[in-house]
């Protein structure tokens, strides 16, 4: 199933054009906030994109780790009579 | 070959459906594992954090990205503990699949950048390059959604 599918997008991908990359690479752009306007070559723009996506991806990624780290914290000590408990309740069973 | 214009949509739905998944995977988390269980508390955060992440990835929207697939699949995997065998099956997909890629090739310090891009996108090492970056910029704005709700869940719970 997987190899019918790369096949797939190995055809479908020689009609996406030049003009849809350029669109996809602003649109990476417009998705990270550190990046700023780069007059250089399309070429040497496109390859700081995709390296500040991956620092923005990596970061993402730790920030996830940590925050999933204080939300165990954070529910293994919730006192099931706070009101925060209340509200929690509520919106899972709501 | 002149191309069809086609719009390439990277819209994600709006915070409160990826709210919506996170909760109640944090509520099925509550069943299966009461308070007082065994667990250690690393094996907690991992439980946790795994549902972020496939919580995440029903909410983009399931099997119709290729990384939230690739996401779902592999957590499937990892549930049914029989990851080593997995692992190594993946790495000789990505030898095949970048022989294909060679046909495709944009500039090399692109595709050397792209290459690093792949090991961090879902099912990435799969994908040509342009569909990469398709890919990419959808799940970014999906993975910023999702540490905006754990944010905004953590700020909630910690007020006094």
């Amino acid at each position: 199933m997987s190899s019918s599918r790369r096949s797939r997008q190995a055809s479908s991908s020689s009609r996406i054009s030049d003009d849809q990359i350029t669109d996809l690479i602003s649109k990476l752009r417009q998705s990270i906030p550190e990046i700023r306007q780069n007059r250089r070559s399309n070429t040497v723009s496109a390859s700081k994109v995709l390296q500040e996506t991956c620092n923005y991806i990596r970061n993402l990624n730790k920030e996830a780790d940590d925050l999933s780290d204080r939300l165990t914290q954070l529910l293994e000590s919730i006192d099931p009579n706070s009101p925060q408990a209340a509200v929690i309740r509520s919106l899972i069973n709501g | 070959m002149a191309s069809a214009d086609k719009l390439i949509n990277t819209d994600v739905p709006e915070k409160d459906v990826f709210a919506l998944h996170f909760l109640r995977s944090l509520s099925n988390l509550r069943t299966q594992n009461p308070l007082n269980s065994p667990d250690k508390s690393i094996d907690r955060v991992r439980k946790i954090k795994k549902a972020a992440y496939v919580s995440m990835a029903r909410a983009a929207g399931g099997n119709s990205r290729l990384w939230s697939r690739a996401l779902l699949r592999r957590a499937a995997k990892d549930d049914n503990k029989s990851v080593r065998f997995s692992r190594r099956k993946r790495k000789v997909t990505w030898k095949i699949s970048s022989k294909r890629r060679r046909s495709n090739q944009r500039a090399p310090v692109v595709e050397e950048a792209a290459e690093r891009l792949r090991n961090l996108v879902p099912g990435g090492g799969g994908m040509e390059t342009s569909k990469l970056m398709e890919e990419t910029a959808h799940y970014i704005k999906c993975l910023s959604m999702q540490v905006k709700v754990m944010q905004c869940l953590v700020d909630g719970l910690s007020q006094k």
